[in-house]
């Protein structure tokens, strides 16, 4: 039934404003391209990934038809490190104000509408098991600290945890050691072993960050690497076939 | 009131300081020290590139551009950003016509004094907002020591935390030892001593017992008190002095906006007459064509070049840096250099009395006899019985009576029985006699002896009021609060070589103000001022003649922000002080107050010389460009080269003396 009087609710029920503010923090809390992990770790990861399959790429595209591929390509990767790390801390930055302008709205809401703030502490508190009196009890000594019921808001009701996320600038520089290894990483292939020297270091990076990234996410490890390499197959095969059957 | 400890997250301090990202509440801990004066760091990277470019251009001119293009992206963007919004917003100001400038010195071929132009602008800019960041925490320092939750007593007698806001008027609350008191009220069970260092900078405690008055922000030292609220939390003595300070910020009139409206009056003039005679020249000369070498729009970015007010700009900022520079090496902290300006104008100092123009440590200067049996008693077998019984108390009066017997190296009585009666005072029984002794304030002896009251003086030096009584002896201790070092001298060569009006505004007792005043030959004293008084005499004083207040206390937080210029102690000026100060001395320094004004005259004058010489180049150089007789690259030499020597004289002021 939706709430009467204030607009706090927006006419709805307190569990379905509880479900909206979980969806507005998971919001602010992603990256602008999706539910990324934040964090130096996957930023180091995801341009690993994005290097060597890019550049892969280029490689298997260009070097028959380009003789200066390899100073191309080395010209070409300064500018994608400072893409890569730019766009790194940029997509940082535009969290870090996204989540600032969450508790801004929060801490209004805490001033303006105590009294709803109230019930909906209750509701969460009644949906972990909390009883009366205990419930009452435990709604009062959270709501007499403006501090920490603000802390206690974002978390319970916009499910953001505090002190959890890298400055964006370590995140950035995270990025750049991640694209510097990769690239190091094939252009040290390259010199080994040529062209095979060249796709194999690439591919071995692309397998290892989906394992680093699987291990970060804790999620299955061999499913990942499997997925890993699949993907970077269709993605090169994909190019290297279409690229034969269309220019030869 | 509950500790803070309990809540590592201040969300108060995060908005007062402007959500500033180095205490960000979402940033790991180990991550805010990354987001630190970003606009500087971002400064000082642009110029490492601007000196690669540089050095590029004499070993591999081709690769200058692209330490320029990094030069151009890091100074250039936040300066585009800022010239985008201000134009957007309607205002055209010398931001703009730098951006425009350096745009231009690209266009014509001039990239590295552009880059140059951008890296200035953003330093400058830079060093001025981590230099003022500390002003935007004024309130949050106040809101760390504004407790936010009480204990409120329940008619139960049950203890309930609940937030200050929440308890209304006539609500008894409980306030612990050590903690910090969260609203006004009035005492109706148990007695301590109290301080109010926090609020008016006065560090001797007071006692506090049934009927007494207790305002929000005082320490409860060592008992615990019921206090039933007279005031709401909106109305708490603490909350008042945050609003007093609100408002005399807001009232400051600053320099910085007489420059804004000078910037955006030349600004707009010079992009008008730009686009004016780019247009109109032509009508004036016939043959003049409007496109080519020497057409109309080459002589209007020719004059854009030449009275873009580069050196006009950078001749007060640098002026003020290196002034800046100079005082932080001599450990006085300047927050911002507009500051300097109104020192130089100032013709009057008003001084705190404690914690300024006195250490505000309490000392203990002499013990007399009050009684006849007194007299026949060694003092320092009196002495001796005094630090047994202060010993085990940590307090200001008890730690002054310590010292004063340490300094005599007297040996302590052995005593039993010890008995501390929190805020009065303490007992014990001597071991060697079994006689009782007494030392504590006068209701405190009042009550064991009713008999003492003819002997209690009423003509003690002191505010603080000790006693010590055994044996049908009774002492009386005397304190005085220590001049600071030098002050007598500092006071001297104000009124002498700088001619400044010195007054005394305190909000101690007559009798203590004017005993310093006599020391320190100072004929205008104020005392027993509360913090709206001090205001108040501030507003009054300054009314005519600009004016230097230099204290340390809560209570003078106000009023050094109503001043022209406030100036407070950094080692025992409390957080609140400091943060409302135009000046800060970091090593409680007196005599750095003639130091800084001289040097605020000093950087006036060469701020004048740079001025002038900015001017002479911008008329030399803008008129004759739209005749034709001053090329685009006489322009960008005469434009750079003004800028350069500017900056040079700027840096005389680097010199500490």
């Amino acid at each position: 039934m939706p709430h009467p009087a204030s607009d706090h609710f927006q006419g709805k029920t307190i569990p379905e404003h509880l479900k909206d503010a979980r969806m507005k923090g998971a919001q602010a809390t992603s990256e602008l391209h999706g539910l990324e992990i934040s964090g130096s770790q996957s930023a180091f990861a995801d341009t690993v990934r994005d290097t060597s399959l890019t550049f892969a790429m280029l490689w298997l595209l260009l070097h028959t038809y380009l003789p200066q591929l390899t100073t191309l390509l080395a010209i070409i990767a300064l500018g994608w490190l400072i893409w890569k790390t730019a766009r790194s801390a940029s997509l940082g930055w535009a969290r870090l104000s996204r989540l600032h302008r969450v508790i801004e709205e929060e801490r209004w809401e805490i001033e303006h509408h105590r009294e709803q703030e109230r019930e909906e502490l209750v509701e969460l508190y009644r949906a972990k098991g909390f009883r009366d009196p205990l419930l009452t009890q435990v709604v009062d000594v959270l709501m007499a600290d403006d501090n920490r019921l603000l802390e206690i808001m974002l978390d319970e009701e916009l499910g953001l945890p505090m002190e959890s996320y890298e400055h964006p600038l370590q995140q950035a520089s995270f990025a750049c050691i991640g694209g510097i290894a990769c690239l190091a990483l094939g252009a040290l292939g390259f010199i080994l072993w040529g062209t095979l020297g060249l796709l194999s270091a690439f591919f071995l990076s692309f397998v290892l960050s989906g394992a680093y990234t699987a291990k970060i996410q804790r999620i299955a490890l061999l499913p990942a690497c499997i997925w890993n390499v699949s993907i970077f197959t269709l993605s090169i095969g994909i190019v290297y076939l279409i690229e034969k059957s269309v220019l030869i | 009131m509950i500790s803070h400890t309990k809540h590592p997250y201040l969300f108060d301090e995060f908005f007062a300081s402007g959500k500033e990202e180095s205490i960000s509440p979402f940033l790991l801990p180990s991550a805010r020290k990354w987001g630190h004066n970003l606009p500087l760091k971002a400064a000082i990277l642009s110029a490492c590139f601007l000196l690669l470019a540089y050095i590029c251009h004499f070993l591999s001119p081709t690769f200058a551009p692209v330490f320029l293009l990094f030069v151009y992206i890091l100074s250039g963007t936040p300066a585009l950003i800022q010239t985008v919004q201000d134009l957007l917003n309607l205002e055209l100001n010398i931001d703009i016509l730098m951006t425009l400038a350096a745009l231009l010195s690209v266009v014509i071929g001039s990239g590295m004094e552009g880059g140059l132009l951008l890296v200035l602008f953003e330093l400058a800019g830079s060093m001025e907002i981590a230099v003022t960041q500390k002003t935007k925490n004024a309130l949050s320092h106040l809101n760390k020591l504004s407790p936010t939750t009480a204990y409120l007593v329940e008619k139960d007698g049950h203890l309930v935390e609940r937030s200050v806001r929440e308890i209304p008027i006539n609500s008894h609350i409980l306030v612990k030892a050590g903690e910090i008191v969260p609203l006004d009220g009035h005492v109706i069970e148990g007695s301590s001593f109290i301080t109010l260092d926090h609020l008016t900078g006065e560090s001797a405690p007071i006692t506090k017992t049934m009927g007494d008055e207790v305002p929000a922000g005082a320490k409860n030292l060592d008992g615990t008190l019921t206090l039933r609220t007279t005031k709401s939390y909106k109305d708490s003595t603490l909350r008042q002095i945050i609003e007093l300070i609100t408002h005399a910020q807001e009232s400051k009139p600053t320099l910085q906006r007489w420059i804004d409206r000078i910037d955006k009056k030349y600004a707009t003039t010079i992009i008008i007459l730009t686009f004016l005679f780019a247009i109109s020249l032509p009508w004036f000369f016939p043959h003049l064509p409007y496109i080519g070498v020497e057409g109309s729009i080459y002589r209007a970015l020719t004059f854009l070049i030449a009275a873009s007010p580069c050196a006009l700009v950078i001749g007060a900022p640098t002026a003020y840096l290196s002034a800046i520079s100079a005082s932080a090496s001599h450990g006085i902290l300047l927050k911002g250099g507009a500051i300097l300006d109104a020192l130089a104008k100032c013709k009057k100092v008003a001084f705190d009395k404690t914690g300024t123009l006195t250490t505000g440590s309490l000392r203990c200067t002499n013990i007399s006899p009050l009684t006849e049996k007194a007299a026949t008693i060694p003092i320092t077998q009196a002495l001796s019985i005094a630090g047994a019984l202060e010993r085990p108390v940590k307090h200001p009066i008890a730690n002054a009576i310590l010292s004063f017997i340490q300094e005599k190296n007297l040996p302590y009585a052995a005593i039993e029985n010890f008995l501390a009666v929190a805020g009065r005072g303490v007992k014990a029984t001597l071991s060697d006699t079994s006689l009782p002794c007494y030392l504590g304030n006068k209701a405190f002896l009042l009550e064991q002896h009713p008999e003492l009251q003819p002997f209690f003086s009423s003509n003690l030096s002191s505010s603080v009021q000790t006693y010590l009584f055994y044996d049908q002896a009774l002492f009386a201790f005397h304190f005085e609060d220590e001049i600071r070092p030098y002050a007598k001298e500092v006071l001297s060569d104000l009124q002498k070589n700088l001619n400044m009006d010195i007054s005394i505004l305190t909000g101690d007792e007559e009798h203590n103000a004017q005993k310093v005043a006599t020391q320190l030959e100072i004929q205008h004293v104020l005392s027993q001022l509360k913090p709206e008084d001090k205001l108040a005499q501030i507003a009054k004083l300054s009314h005519k003649q600009d004016l230097i207040m230099i204290g340390d206390g809560v209570n003078d937080a106000p009023a050094l922000a109503r001043a022209t210029v406030g100036i407070s102690m950094g080692k025992i000026g409390s957080s609140a002080a400091i943060a409302v100060s135009d000046v800060i001395f970091l090593h409680d320094n007196l005599s750095h107050l003639p130091w800084i004004i001289k040097k605020s005259h000093d950087t006036l004058r060469i701020i004048k010389q740079n001025l002038s010489l900015a001017l002479c180049v911008i008329f030399l150089a803008s008129i004759p460009a739209l005749f034709g007789w001053v090329p685009l690259w006489l322009a960008v030499v005469l434009h750079e080269g003004g800028t350069l020597l500017v900056g040079l004289n700027s840096l005389r002021l680097l010199r500490k003396k």
